[in-house]
């Protein structure tokens, strides 16, 4: 690395969501005590950013390359039931049912994908329709094979070590998912070809095609990313809690969304980065599990939750035009 | 420097009091903070913390964020409590294929575990809980399928808005089978979690219901709020006269329904009392090793009708019933 200095290190896109992010972890070390960094309390905000985090890269890429996908609210669920329903209630092997929801993953994704990108119809609008079309399939099919709205499911041992086992009791094995998922992104993202594809999308897509990268492809690939992103963590979460629910996932679209903003990535596109995604998925994690471990009254913990998240995104733009005002003295 | 000094001491006044040998610390979990059922549960635990505070203990009160995926973040907010090493954790048991791995990790972990609100006798022994503190929901949704049967009702559509809660789904089952006592059928109607609370969602599809099958005479419902959102929709389809109002819980709307005649009836499981003797029996255990000799302990259910009303209704103005 050419240039290591504090200076380059604090102009680097991720910056402002890393300072973000220890600005709210000391305000819960102030005010919940320091059995918030001990093992058992960093699984506490870590299990819950791997479950984001993995569905918020991709959709943090289609934000860069000016894109929106809100489907995943219920390819979440989609995921957890398609197993349930298969392995649970049907009793077919578990490879099949990985080999289905990573499938429906990658088909809904493909259709969002083709929709964009065919029609003038923004990705917004697509991926709303999306939201609703999948929902409404998961909730009439789960009622109509099994009369039930949530279905159990007991997977045989090897799958539930890789999926859905609690590492010595407490990490969800999705922690380790999260890291090798990121490694790849970042890679593909960082320090690959591809990955000025997609801020080059993100900047002018008609200049980018015009230069000659594949904008169609790029767009549809990842709206299938992101599709089956959220289908295998809804996969797991079914496997790690022994149950699937057909409305589990509506959450999380706001959390994606938010995360993806506090890491630094601009709701117009063309700006971010893979480990800003990262910073800004655990401080999201961090926000919404530290209240817990206050001695806040419960009831204001939505005004504090708030009130962080703004702090962070203004810690986010302040050093992004430091960044991009910064000019090297003249000697 | 003054905001410095400031901090520091706070940082000194929050290690010193983390290192002081404290009484009971409790953790108990509980539903979405708008949840009016649960906010008489959380006055019961308000008033049970004076106590706990008393005896210079704390009572951490965990709240569901949303009901989409109940069983799994209950199974969270246990993990937290673990995290915090709590004396003792008081848990509503709503999904136990969910649930029961987390409880059961928090009792390897040497923390004693409390069951209340859902869950069970039965489930609490199976588990070791210490006790269960709340409603059969079972026999409380017999009794409420055999009050409508011998009220005249012929067809009782069961509204389930929180479905895959296994405490909701037990009383609609409870309803259809004290129905089928008598020879009459219910049906279970499950609306997705998402229009939990959402007033408008819940009226238009029991509205749509109703006037799609003209033979149901009887609505159930699970929660007071739904009750509200009922009544509109029998007003709308114009079939207050014909069809008959039951619901779970109540609140003070409800209960002036009750009295003017426009429900049938409601099942009380006294969430004060819920709230209350759950963390109350938590500080007792920790501290001075009391318990219960009874197994469980039902705070449920009571139906309250006209016969009832008056009382009732005194206590639900003051936010306790």
């Amino acid at each position: 690395m050419k240039n290591l200095s504090i200076g380059n290190l604090l102009r680097r896109p991720e910056a402002g969501a890393f300072l973000g992010l220890v600005t709210v972890v000391v305000f819960f070390l102030i005010f919940g005590g320091l059995s918030f960094l001990k093992p058992a309390g960093i699984a506490s905000w870590l299990n819950v950013a791997a479950n984001i985090g993995i569905i918020a890269i991709p959709v943090g890429l289609l934000m860069i390359a000016g894109e929106l996908d809100i489907s995943i609210g219920s390819m979440i669920p989609a995921g957890s039931m398609i197993v349930a329903i298969m392995s649970g209630h049907y009793d077919l092997p578990m490879w099949i049912s990985v080999i289905a929801v990573l499938g429906f993953g990658a088909v809904v994704g493909a259709i969002n994908g083709f929709l964009v990108v065919r029609t003038a119809v923004p990705s917004l609008i697509v991926t709303l329709g999306t939201l609703f079309a999948v929902a409404g399939l998961v909730l009439g099919l789960s009622v109509l094979i099994t009369g039930t709205t949530s279905v159990a499911i007991k997977a045989p041992a090897f799958y539930k070590a890789i999926f859905g086992q609690f590492i010595g009791g407490t990490y969800q094995v999705l922690i380790l998912w999260w890291i090798a998922f990121a490694a790849i992104y970042i890679f593909f993202v960082h320090f690959s070809k591809y990955g000025n594809w997609i801020f080059a999308i993100g900047g002018d897509r008609e200049s980018a095609r015009n230069a000659g990268i594949p904008t169609t492809k790029v767009t549809i690939t990842l709206f299938m990313l992101s599709a089956s992103s959220a289908a295998f963590v809804g996969m797991c979460q079914a496997l790690l809690f022994n149950s699937a629910q057909v409305s589990a996932g509506m959450s999380y679209i706001f959390n994606v969304i938010i995360s993806v903003v506090v890491g630094g990535v601009l709701l117009t596109g063309g700006f971010g980065s893979v480990i800003g995604i990262i910073f800004g998925t655990i401080t999201l994690a961090v926000v919404t599990q530290g209240i817990y471990f206050t001695s806040f009254d419960r009831n204001w913990s939505s005004l504090i939750i708030g009130v962080m998240l703004l702090l962070a995104v203004l810690m986010n733009n302040t050093f992004r035009q430091m960044a991009l005002n910064y000019s090297p003295k003249k000697k | 420097m003054k905001t410095i000094k400031g901090l520091l001491a706070t940082v000194a006044v929050s290690a010193i009091c983390a290192t002081s040998a404290s009484a009971a610390d409790i953790a108990i979990i509980g539903g979405k903070s708008d949840d009016a059922f649960f906010a008489k549960i959380a006055r019961g635990i308000d008033d049970a913390t004076l106590v706990v505070e008393a005896h210079g203990g704390s009572v951490n009160y965990l709240q569901l964020q949303t009901y989409d995926n109940i069983g799994g973040d209950a199974a969270n907010l246990v993990r937290i409590a673990i995290s915090q090493g709590v004396d003792i954790i008081a848990v509503p048991n709503w999904v136990p294929d969910a649930q029961d791995e987390a409880i059961q990790a928090a009792m390897d972990a040497g923390i004693p575990v409390i069951l209340y609100n859902a869950g069970g006798g039965d489930k609490a022994e199976e588990l070791g809980a210490i006790n269960y503190i709340g409603n059969e929901e079972y026999p409380a949704g017999l009794a409420g399928g055999e009050y409508f049967a011998s009220h005249g009702a012929t067809n009782v559509i069961c509204v389930n808005t929180v479905p895959g809660a296994g405490n909701l789904e037990d009383r609609c089952r409870g309803i259809a089978d004290g129905m089928a006592a008598s020879g009459f059928t219910s049906e279970q109607l499950p609306l997705p979690a998402s229009s939990f609370g959402d007033p408008t969602a819940v009226a238009e599809a029991i509205k749509a219901t109703l006037l799609g099958d003209e033979s149901i005479d009887g609505v159930f419902v699970i929660s007071s709020a739904d009750a509200d959102a009922a009544f509109i929709a029998m007003q709308q389809a114009g079939k207050t006269e014909t069809v008959a109002l039951g619901s779970f819980d109540m609140n003070v709307a409800g209960l002036e329904r009750i009295r003017d005649g426009e429900q049938l009836f409601a099942i009380d499981q006294q969430p004060w009392l819920q709230g209350f003797l759950a963390v109350t029996l938590a500080d007792g255990y920790v501290n001075y090793g009391l318990a219960m000799a009874t197994t469980p302990l039902l705070t449920g259910p009571g139906i309250v009708d006209l016969s009832n009303i008056d009382a009732t209704l005194k206590g639900g103005e003051l936010g306790y019933r």
